[in-house]
């Protein structure tokens, strides 16, 4: 069976912790296919751990890695000046 | 092929309508150059409609608003209006670019096999966007949406200003970029949460095929 692995308790708390921390309440994002969600539906997804949580810790370590590893800081070199 | 733009603007439900809001500037520099564009607008953003002026006009470039998969891009209701295995051939040896989640992934490299002409820009991941949900009925009043619609905006304008294919992708990813830096100059407390989804838009942004495609 081809089952994606679980998200780690620690991920989502951080992801949690980020969400509650910087979104305010009224801005809502919009996940494609599955709607506009608020800040209360995203942190239930994350917990939830089911495609959509899946999707927004993806894109919170993908972030996270980007800013690590400098390919961040080299991206936002090249716009600089301009 | 004759030069001019089918343009999809599915209006079913807020993500989209706030696709086809923001398409405006896409329309009106088409406008401006005076080059032909078709808008599939609400519910005539069908495959039906699409097969029928494609065929029919012939236009060389297409711009499809609409939630995306691997394999499909989707119209009025959710419907697919182009579909792997379906109708992708119809893509062949036009510019196309497709503001829909991962509709990259299988669908543009599929609709460029073996074509030497055409090319597919669109999104690898999920296009992601905030909206200030106070303006989701007026959604050219929203401040946030068009930190995140702009600049993929870009690459359409690009392309209708006579850049290549090529051009027009780095156009909009730099400006993707320069949104970032601006987002988190601001420092307000929801700059990282912005940033880290440009930067999802940023990285899932690719181009297949000619890279010297021109309208």
């Amino acid at each position: 069976m081809n089952k994606e692995k679980s998200t780690p308790e620690a991920i989502k708390e951080l992801v949690i912790t980020k969400i509650e921390a910087q979104m305010p309440p009224h801005l809502k994002l919009s996940v494609g296919s599955y709607g506009t969600m608020s800040k209360e539906e995203l942190i239930e997804h994350v917990q939830k751990d089911d495609v959509i949580g899946k999707q927004i810790v993806k894109a919170h370590l993908s972030f996270l890695k980007a800013l690590a590893s400098g390919e961040f800081a080299k991206a936002m070199v090249s716009v600089e000046n301009e | 092929m004759n030069k001019g733009i089918i343009i999809t603007l599915p209006r079913y439900e807020y993500a989209v309508d706030y696709l086809a809001v923001y398409s405006k500037s896409i329309i009106q520099e088409a406008n401006k150059k005076n080059i032909k564009i078709k808008e599939l607008n609400g519910k005539n953003a069908n495959r039906k409609e699409f097969e029928s002026f494609i065929r029919g006009l012939d236009y060389k470039m297409i711009v499809f608003n609409g939630h995306g998969s691997g394999d499909t891009i989707s119209g009025h209701k959710g419907e697919p209006i182009i579909q792997v295995g379906v109708n992708d051939s119809l893509l062949k040896g036009r510019i196309t670019y497709a503001r829909s989640c991962w509709a990259a992934n299988v669908l543009g490299k599929k609709c460029m096999e073996n074509d030497q002409e055409g090319c597919f820009i669109g999104y690898t991941l999920r296009f992601m966007f905030y909206i200030d949900d106070k303006w989701r009925s007026n959604p050219h009043k929203d401040n946030i949406a068009p930190i995140f619609l702009e600049p993929s905006n870009l690459v359409p304008i690009s392309l209708i200003k006579g850049n290549t294919s090529l051009e027009a992708h780095e156009k909009g990813k730099k400006q993707t970029l320069k949104a970032v830096k601006k987002v988190l100059r601001s420092g307000t407390k929801e700059s990282f949460l912005f940033a880290e989804k440009l930067w999802n838009n940023y990285t899932s942004q690719v181009l297949i095929g000619n890279e010297f495609a021109t309208l």
